[in-house]
C-alpha cells in the first residue's frame, strides 16, 4: 500500500475546482477523481468534501443542480463558474511558483 | 425593535436551512451508496461494502455540522443564539443589569433631551419655502427696521425682490371671557404667510387684502400652540370672534404647529395684519422712522444674486440718507443675511451657538462617564466569568466567539438604555418645557411647537438616540471582549477567577478611573464657573430698585393727538399711587431699564466734534418723571430732578447719567449745557441735573451714556413703567396697583405687574439657567465618577479579601488595612485629578464668552471643584476599603 497524505489545507479548494473544471460532476464523484488522478496518494476522509463545496458555492466559484445519474439516480452536479476559472487559474499559478521554490530549496538541501 | 424584521429573518434562514439541510441529507445518502455499490462490485459482502464505505467517508454527523456552518444563515443564527444567551445571563443579574441600563439611560435620556433643545432652538429652520432664496434684511448692525424704511426700500427694490415680508411683535390684552391676559402676538404684512410659503393647518392665512386700510381689518390667525392652550384645538374654531384689545376679531384661520414666526424660539400666539398693528397697540408705531421693531424676510427674484440685491438696496440707503436725513444716521445700510444662516438674530447667534455646543459638550461627557463606569463594570465582571470563559475555552469555543458574546450583551446594555433614555429624555423636556420663566408679557419660549412626542419622534433625533446607545454599546463591550477572553487558561482555571492581584484588565480599569475622576473634574470646574458667574450677577448692583420696589408696565393709551391729556392722565394715576398706603416713593420711567426695549437719541454739542464718520453722537434715552429717580434708588449727583415747572411750553430739559457727564464733561461744568439735536421732532435739551448710573441693558454692563426727558416734555410716551418703592410686600402692592389703576382709568392697558426682584430675576435668567443646568450635569457625573471609584476599589478588595484575612489574622489593624485598600483607589484619584485640572485651565478659555464677571482662572472654582470631587472619592474609596478591613479574618480566609 503506498502512502496515504492528508490533502494540504487549503489545497483542497484547488483540487475540487479542478476536478469539475472539466464537467460537471457529483460529491463522490469528485472524490474518487482527486484519488485517481493521485494514483491513490490523495485520499480524502470523503466527508470532508462537503463543507468546502458548500464554501466554494457561497463563494460563488461553483454552482450547483439536480441531475439524473446515467443510472437514473437523483445526485447534485457541481460545476464551475466564471469566477471559480479564475480564481483556479490564481491558485494553479501560485501553486506552480511555491511548488517550485520549495523543489529548488529542497534540492540545494538535497545534494549538500 | 425591530423585533418584527429581526423575526422575519430568522423565520427565513429557518425555511432556508430546512431545504438546505434535506439538500445535505440527500447528497450524504447518495455518496454513502454510491460507494456501498461500488464496493460490492470489487466482490465485497453488502455489510463489509457498508462499513468500509462508512469509514471511506468518515464522521457523518460531524460533516453534517461542519457543512452547516457554512450555510448562509449561520451568521444571524449564532447573533441570535447570543442574543438569547445574552438575555438570559443578564436576568441572571438584575441588579447589575438595571445599574447599567439606568446609567446608559441617564446618560442618553441627558443628551437626547438637550440634543433636542438644542436642536429645535438652533438647528431646526422654519418649514420655509426655497429657503435659499430668502433673505433677511436688518438696518445695520444687525437692528430690526421701521415700517417707512421698509417701504421706501421696497419701492426701490423691486426690481430684485419678488417680495418682501415684514413682522412686528404686538402685544394686547385678550379677553376670553372675564379672563384678561395680556398675550405676545405678531403683526405681519399681508403678503408674508404667502412669500414665506407657510400654508394654514385650518381655515385660511393673512392674505394682502387683509392688509390694506389702517384699523380696517380686524381679523387674527392664531398660532398653532395658542389654538391648543386656549381652544383646546377646537376645529370649529374659524370663524369665532377673539376680543383683543377694545376690539373683536374674527379667527379666520391656524397656523401650522411647525412656523415660529418671525423671530425663532418666541413663538406669537397669534397673527393680525400690520395694519392692524397702531390700533392694536394702542400706540403709534408704523409712522414712526426710528421705531425699530420690524424683522423683514425678503425674497430675491428669479435669477437675482444676494449681492446685486445687496447693491440695490445700498442705492435705496444711499438715496433715504439724502431725502430723509432726519430718519437715517449717514454710514447705515441696510444687511442682508440668507435666512439660513440666521437662527435668531445675527448678533446673538454666536452666543446661542456657543451655549448649545456647551451643553452638547457637556451631556455628552455625562454620558461618556456613565458609559466607562459600565465598561469597568464589565471588565470586572468577565474577570469574574473568567473560568467560565476559561471552561468554555477549553472546551473549544473561539475567542471571536466569546468576544461577539460579551459584544453582543452590551449591545443589549446599549439598546436597553437608549429606549429607557428616550423614556427619560421625554421626561426632562417634559420638565424643561413646564419650568416657568420668569419672561415679561406672559411671553412663552414656545418649544412646544415640536417637542412633544411626535417632533421629538423626528428622525435626527431619534438616529442621535439610536446611534447614542450602539456606540455606547460597543465601546463598553470592547474592553471586556479583548481582555476578559485573552485570560491565560491554566491560570484562570486554577486561580478560579479570584487571583490575588491586577492581571490587565484592572489596568484599562484604573486607566478608566483616572479618565472619569478628570472628566468630571472638567465639568465641575465648569459649573463652578458659571455658578460664580451667577453668584457675580447676584452681587452685581444694578444702580437702582435695591430696595422692595413694586413695579406696574402699561401701554398709554393712545394720544398723540393730545399730548396735555395724556400727561394729566399718568399725572392722576401718579397721584393716585402716591397716595396708596405702604407707598413709600412713586416714579414713572420709560423703557424701564433691563427691559427688552431701548431708546436711543442722537445729539451734538457746541465745540465737540463727533466720531469719525458720524455726524452726531448718541446716547440711550429714557423719560422719566421727578420722582423717578427716588423711587428707583438712584441719586441726583448734580442739579435737580424734573419739577412742576418743567412743561411742555417751557425749556426742555434733561438728567443725564453720570458716566456721560464724565465722558463730555469731565471738569464736572455738566450743567447749563445744552443738548442740540438735529432731528426735526425733538428740541434741543438743556442739562439740568446728572444721575447716577444704571445697567440699561444688560446686568453689569459699562455704564452708558443715557439721557433723561420728563414725560411732560416731548412726544406722547407708548407706554411707562410706574415704580413704587414700598414698605409692604411688593407682590401685594403690584396687585392694588393694578386694581387702582384701572378704577383711574378703564382704558389702562396693563402690560404687566410684578416687583422689581421678578424684573432682576429676568436679567440674571441667562446666567441662572446656564449655571444649574451645568452644575446639575456636573454633580450627575460627580457622581457617576464616585461610582466608578467605589467599584474598582470595591473589586480590588474583594479580590484581595484572602490577603486582608492574612493581614488581619496577622495583627494588621483595621484601620491601616483600610488604609491600605483605599490608597491604590485614592492615588488613580490624585492622578486624574491632576490631569483634570490641567485640562480644565484649558477649557476654561473656551467658556470665556459665556462668563460674566469671572476670569477664566477663577481660583474658587478651580479649588472648590477638585475639593468636592476628593471628598466624594475619598468617601467612596474608602467605604469598601473600611467595610473590607472590619470583616472578621477568619471568614475572609475562608471565602472561596
Amino acid at each position: 500500500m503506498k502512502d496515504r497524505s492528508d490533502v494540504l489545507q487549503g489545497t483542497l479548494d484547488m483540487l475540487v475546482l479542478r476536478a469539475v473544471q472539466l464537467e460537471p460532476m457529483h460529491g463522490w464523484g469528485i472524490a474518487e477523481r482527486i484519488e485517481q488522478w493521485s494514483e491513490q496518494v490523495l485520499q480524502l476522509g470523503q466527508g470532508t468534501l462537503y463543507p468546502g463545496l458548500y464554501r466554494l458555492e457561497r463563494q460563488n466559484f461553483i454552482r450547483s443542480e439536480w441531475r439524473i445519474t446515467d443510472k437514473n439516480r437523483r445526485a447534485r452536479y457541481y460545476s464551475l463558474t466564471a469566477s471559480g476559472r479564475r480564481y483556479l487559474t490564481e491558485s494553479l499559478a501560485q501553486w506552480r511558483r511555491v511548488s517550485r521554490a520549495i523543489n529548488l530549496v529542497l534540492d540545494v538541501t538535497t545534494v549538500n | 425593535m425591530g423585533a418584527l424584521a429581526d423575526g422575519w429573518r430568522r423565520l427565513r434562514s429557518l425555511g432556508r436551512r430546512r431545504e438546505l439541510e434535506d439538500r445535505l441529507d440527500d447528497e450524504i445518502r447518495f455518496h454513502v451508496e454510491h460507494q456501498i455499490e461500488k464496493n460490492q462490485r470489487a466482490g465485497m459482502t453488502p455489510a463489509e461494502a457498508r462499513r468500509l464505505a462508512m469509514i471511506r467517508f468518515g464522521g457523518v454527523e460531524q460533516t453534517r455540522e461542519r457543512t452547516r456552518d457554512e450555510f448562509r444563515a449561520a451568521p444571524l443564527e449564532h447573533l441570535a443564539r447570543d442574543v438569547r444567551y445574552g438575555l438570559r445571563s443578564l436576568r441572571r443579574h438584575p441588579g447589575f443589569t438595571a445599574m447599567a441600563v439606568l446609567s446608559l439611560a441617564i446618560g442618553i435620556g441627558a443628551n437626547t433631551a438637550i440634543f433636542g433643545v438644542a436642536y429645535a432652538v438652533l438647528f431646526r429652520q422654519s418649514p420655509l419655502a426655497d429657503p435659499e432664496t430668502l433673505v433677511n434684511i436688518y438696518e445695520s448692525p444687525s437692528n430690526p427696521m421701521s415700517y417707512p424704511n421698509i417701504e421706501d426700500l421696497r419701492r426701490g427694490t423691486t426690481h430684485v425682490f419678488s417680495g418682501i415680508a415684514a413682522s412686528a411683535f404686538a402685544v394686547t390684552q385678550i379677553d376670553r371671557g372675564g379672563t384678561a391676559a395680556t398675550v405676545m402676538g405678531e403683526a405681519v404684512t399681508g403678503g408674508a404667510f404667502a412669500l414665506l410659503g407657510v400654508e394654514p393647518q385650518l381655515g385660511r392665512a393673512i392674505q394682502p387684502q387683509d392688509d390694506v386700510s389702517r384699523g380696517g381689518h380686524p381679523v387674527v390667525m392664531l398660532s398653532h400652540g395658542y389654538w391648543q392652550r386656549a381652544f383646546g384645538g377646537d376645529p370649529q374654531v374659524v370663524g369665532r370672534t377673539l376680543q383683543m384689545g377694545r376690539r373683536g376679531y374674527t379667527i379666520i384661520g391656524v397656523a401650522p404647529a411647525v412656523y415660529r414666526g418671525g423671530l425663532p424660539a418666541i413663538t406669537p400666539a397669534f397673527f393680525v395684519p400690520m395694519t392692524m398693528l397702531d390700533e392694536l397697540m394702542g400706540i403709534e408705531m408704523l409712522d414712526r422712522r426710528f421705531n425699530h421693531s420690524m424683522l423683514v424676510k425678503a425674497r430675491l427674484a428669479p435669477g437675482v444674486t444676494r449681492v446685486q440685491a445687496e447693491h440695490a438696496a445700498s442705492l435705496v440707503a444711499a438715496s433715504l440718507s439724502t431725502a430723509r436725513p432726519e430718519g437715517w444716521i449717514a454710514g447705515e445700510r441696510f444687511e442682508l443675511v440668507p435666512t439660513s444662516e440666521v437662527q435668531v438674530v445675527p448678533g446673538i447667534d454666536p452666543l446661542l451657538r456657543a451655549a448649545a455646543w456647551l451643553l452638547i459638550t457637556v451631556v455628552g461627557l455625562v454620558l461618556l462617564l456613565a458609559c466607562t463606569n459600565l465598561a469597568s463594570f464589565l471588565v470586572a465582571r468577565a474577570v469574574d466569568r473568567g473560568q467560565e470563559i476559561a471552561v468554555r475555552r477549553a472546551l473549544g469555543a473561539s475567542r471571536g466567539a466569546l468576544a461577539r458574546q460579551v459584544l453582543v450583551e452590551s449591545a443589549l446594555l446599549g439598546l436597553g438604555g437608549a429606549v429607557a433614555g428616550l423614556v427619560l429624555a421625554f421626561a426632562l423636556l417634559d420638565l424643561l418645557l413646564s419650568i416657568d420663566l420668569p419672561l415679561p408679557y406672559g411671553m412663552r419660549l414656545d418649544l412646544h411647537f415640536g417637542l412633544g412626542w411626535p417632533t421629538l419622534l423626528d428622525w435626527r433625533v431619534l438616529a442621535f438616540t439610536a446611534g447614542a446607545g450602539v456606540m455606547a454599546g460597543i465601546f463598553l463591550g470592547l474592553l471586556p471582549a479583548v481582555h476578559g477572553t485573552r485570560a491565560d487558561l491554566g491560570l484562570a482555571l486554577k486561580a478560579g477567577g479570584k487571583g490575588s492581584d491586577a492581571p490587565g484588565p484592572l489596568r484599562w480599569r484604573n486607566v478608566m478611573v483616572v479618565a472619569q475622576i478628570a472628566m468630571s473634574l472638567v465639568l465641575l470646574v465648569g459649573a463652578g464657573l458659571f455658578l460664580r458667574s451667577w453668584q457675580q450677577t447676584l452681587a452685581v448692583d444694578p444702580g437702582f430698585g435695591r430696595t422692595p420696589t413694586s413695579i406696574l408696565s402699561v401701554i398709554m393709551p393712545a394720544t398723540r393727538s393730545a399730548p396735555d391729556a395724556a400727561v394729566q392722565r399718568t399725572r392722576r394715576l401718579l397721584e393716585r399711587f402716591r397716595a396708596l398706603p405702604g407707598a413709600t416713593a412713586v416714579g414713572l420711567v420709560w423703557p424701564l431699564p433691563l427691559e427688552l426695549s431701548s431708546s436711543q437719541t442722537d445729539f451734538t454739542i457746541d465745540g465737540r466734534k463727533p466720531p469719525a464718520g458720524r455726524e452726531t453722537f448718541r446716547a440711550s434715552r429714557a423719560t422719566a418723571d421727578g420722582g423717578y429717580f427716588d423711587a428707583a434708588g438712584m441719586t441726583i449727583v448734580a442739579g435737580r430732578t424734573f419739577n412742576d415747572d418743567d412743561r411742555r411750553d417751557s425749556q426742555p430739559v434733561a438728567l443725564i447719567s453720570q458716566a456721560m457727564a464724565r465722558r463730555y464733561w469731565p471738569d464736572g461744568d455738566a450743567l447749563g449745557r445744552i443738548l442740540r439735536r438735529p432731528d426735526p421732532g425733538e428740541e434741543d435739551l438743556l442739562i439740568v441735573g446728572v444721575v447716577s448710573d444704571v445697567n440699561v441693558r444688560s446686568l453689569g454692563e459699562a455704564p452708558r451714556d443715557l439721557v433723561y426727558q420728563s414725560y411732560t416734555q416731548g412726544e406722547p410716551l407708548p407706554g411707562a413703567s410706574f415704580l413704587v418703592r414700598t414698605a409692604i410686600d411688593p407682590a401685594r402692592m403690584a396687585l392694588a396697583l393694578v386694581s387702582t389703576g384701572q378704577q383711574v382709568d378703564p382704558d389702562l392697558r396693563v402690560m404687566q405687574a410684578m416687583s422689581m426682584t421678578q424684573h432682576l430675576a429676568t436679567a440674571r435668567l441667562p446666567s441662572q439657567i446656564g449655571a444649574f443646568l451645568l452644575a446639575a450635569f456636573a454633580v450627575l457625573g460627580a457622581a457617576l465618577a464616585a461610582i466608578g471609584v467605589y467599584g474598582t476599589v470595591r473589586y480590588t478588595v474583594a479580590m484581595r479579601t484572602r490577603e486582608v484575612g492574612i493581614r488581619m489574622a496577622l495583627g494588621a489593624d483595621a484601620a491601616s488595612v483600610a488604609r491600605l485598600l483605599a490608597s491604590r483607589g485614592l492615588r488613580l484619584v490624585l492622578l486624574g485629578g491632576v490631569i483634570g485640572v490641567a485640562i480644565s485651565l484649558i477649557a476654561a478659555r473656551l467658556l470665556a464668552t459665556l462668563l460674566f464677571g469671572v476670569g477664566t482662572f477663577d481660583p474658587v472654582a478651580l479649588a472648590g471643584a477638585p475639593l468636592v470631587l476628593g471628598v466624594a472619592a475619598w468617601v467612596a474609596a474608602y467605604l469598601p476599603a473600611w467595610r473590607a478591613s472590619r470583616a472578621d479574618p477568619l471568614a475572609a480566609l475562608r471565602a472561596d
